[in-house]
């Protein structure tokens, strides 16, 4: 049988908590002879090898078909190509990595509480301002779905923010940001508040596999995950 | 591959946008990004094909073809104009082809509003006509924004209010998740006491020295974006809307008008019946409909087989008053156009500059009207 690929992220908390999760079902993963290498084997396994990528990367490789599965932020493979729903199976939710993609504006808009105020000041904001909403994001696709098909939002423009997303209404670049929070301390930080609707996706660390011919060994641990996941969080 | 790919089919349609007076104008495929996406908004992102140049400026190949006659129109700074064109356009979509070819006539510069809508509407229906789809086989609807905002000024509807309903209006879903939220009462919006205070006792002076102060303590620049005149000019519009309960005579008048659809000559009459109904005041919009009929008949159509649909507007900020399109008969859009009098200022035209056009979808026409030369 041909080794099927299972796909980790190559650095990090992610790296690590995905590493102790895999050995919480019995998946050791052996620790490459050479450091530099992005390849891994499983303790006792011959059908399994691990691919250390960065977590963008996984959910483009998942894309395009090169890897059998992948363990990434819900995020970046949400953001990380259109249809992603169902061209991926979201085959178990691993309870780490929590973080939150959101919209959020300045403090001191007492104004704008809803994504409905906000689509009210963008509607009007070319007529006031002579230019269209800036809004601050690295995930255009992510703020595109919320705001136009979700909100019917249209007049705004994106700014492709590639780092420091939260400074960019204090410099003056954008008006508002899309940005990815986990405590909500550094948008506090920079002042800034999250609106009521504007939880774009609860993303954590998930396992994605494709929607068919997944191999054994792949359903296995995705079934194990599941059921490991179930067992930490019972239903309430 | 229909037959109006073919060289010899482009130069008959040319012919026809000729002999309808309109001057040829060619624009590069390769066009900007920008104004379209500040036009169109980020919406359209996903459906057109975006590329970069070396110097890293976004290019994309042309989605349609108002914006580029238009931003040429305005480069060249000539006078009054009517251009005509064909090409091909690139959209993307999710299956099928994204290669369309289009041809249309833009009319920009013309101050006869009315002679210019109804010509416009005539050289499209002529247009389809002489690529073989006759009168009976598409049916006209038109629509107007001027209509729709007359009627929010006269229902006296809140600043924001108006804002959002005017914003929705073309998509009959976001105009009902509108009228639904507008329906109900409005909450007394989160405020910490600083701001709470001068926002309930309506101190706007008070109120932006409050907002102010947070902003500077944010460091938000004080120039450029909104400024706290801006934030407590709608915060205490929204403190005021959660002291006064919804207006539901006001939403069902509103209601009343976007469920109007009647033929063209009938319109005057169903305007009329629903201004004495609201008790309201259409004066203004029922004359102008009154001549558009005249100018239509004029041109030959016939404004009893034409449908005024009070609902029918697009989504885009620049359109301003007459909007048509004519369907097939298997319910595809062979043409649509319309009136964009904001749009020739918004890419830099110095003076008032309107502007009314059409493009004809010619693949659609083929299909209709069978590839029969």
């Amino acid at each position: 049988m041909n080794p099927a690929t299972l796909a980790m992220p190559s650095k990090g908390r992610l790296r690590d908590d995905a590493l102790a999760l895999l050995a919480g079902i019995g998946i050791t993963v052996i620790p490459p002879a050479d450091s530099r290498s992005y390849r891994a084997r499983v303790e006792g396994r011959d059908d399994l090898e691990i691919a250390f990528l960065s977590a963008s990367e996984i959910a483009r490789e998942l894309g395009a078909g090169r890897i059998d599965a992948g363990i990434t932020g819900e995020d970046l493979v949400r953001e990380g190509f259109a249809d992603s729903e169902t061209r991926l199976d979201l085959a178990a939710r691993l309870g780490f990595g929590q973080a939150d993609v959101v919209v959020a504006v300045p403090e001191a808009w007492f104004d704008v509480e809803t994504m409905a105020d906000l689509g009210e000041v963008a509607a009007g904001f070319r007529a006031r301002h002579g230019r269209r909403f800036r809004i601050a994001t690295k995930y255009w696709r992510l703020t595109q779905r919320h705001f136009s098909q979700e909100h019917g939002i249209q007049l705004y423009r994106i700014i492709e923010s590639l780092g420091a997303t939260e400074g960019a209404p204090a410099a003056g670049q954008a008006d508002a940001i899309v940005d990815i929070t986990s405590t909500g301390s550094t948008l506090r930080a920079n002042q800034l508040k999250v609106l009521t609707d504007g939880v774009i996706l609860r993303s954590e660390a998930c396992l994605f596999t494709a929607p068919e011919n997944v191999p054994p060994q792949i359903a296995d641990i995705a079934g194990r995950l599941r059921a490991a996941q179930k067992k930490a969080a019972p239903p309430s | 591959m229909n037959a109006l790919r073919s060289f010899a089919a482009r130069a008959d349609i040319e012919t026809i946008l000729a002999g309808l007076g309109a001057a040829r104008i060619d624009v590069p495929v390769l066009q900007p990004a920008d104004p379209f996406l500040d036009m169109a908004g980020e919406e359209l992102r996903r459906r057109i094909f975006v590329t970069q140049s070396e110097t890293g400026e976004a290019l994309c190949l042309r989605p349609e073809f108002t914006i580029p006659v238009c931003r040429d129109h305005v480069a060249a700074g000539g006078g009054p104009a009517r251009y005509g064109y064909v090409g091909t356009v690139f959209r993307q979509r999710r299956a099928g082809p994204s290669e369309f070819l289009q041809a249309g006539i833009e009319d920009i510069g013309a101050t006869d509003t009315v002679a210019a809508d109804a010509r416009s509407v005539a050289d499209a229906a002529a247009v389809l006509e002489r690529l073989g789809v006759v009168a009976d086989d598409r049916a006209i609807v038109i629509g107007d924004q001027t209509v729709f905002d007359a009627v929010l000024a006269e229902l006296g509807l809140p600043a924001g209010w108006r804002l959002t309903l005017a914003h929705a209006f073309g998509s009959d879903a976001a105009l009902a998740a509108t009228l639904e939220r507008l329906g109900r009462p409005a909450p007394m919006p989160a405020m910490p006491e600083a701001i709470a205070e001068p926002a309930r006792a309506g101190d706007r002076a008070a109120l932006e020295e409050a907002i102010s102060a947070q902003m500077r303590a944010a460091s938000l620049p004080g120039t450029g974006g909104r400024t706290a005149a801006d934030i407590a000019g709608r915060l205490l519009a929204k403190v005021e809307a959660a002291r006064l309960a919804p207006d539901p005579a006001r939403l069902d008048a509103l209601r009343a008008f976007l469920a109007i659809a009647v033929p063209l000559q009938n319109a005057p009459d169903a305007l009329a019946a629903w201004q004495s109904t609201a008790g309201l005041d259409l004066a203004a919009a029922i004359a102008a409909f009154g001549a558009r009929i005249e100018a239509l008949e004029g041109h030959g159509l016939d404004p009893g087989a034409i449908v005024y649909r009070a609902s029918f507007g697009r989504q885009l900020d620049y359109y301003t008053g007459l909007v048509f399109e004519m369907r097939g008969a298997d319910g595809a859009v062979l043409a649509g156009g319309g009136r964009y009098d904001r749009l020739l200022p918004l890419l830099g035209a110095p003076h008032p500059t309107p502007g009314v056009g059409f493009s004809v979808w010619l693949d659609r026409v083929a299909a209709v009207a069978g590839d029969a030369p």
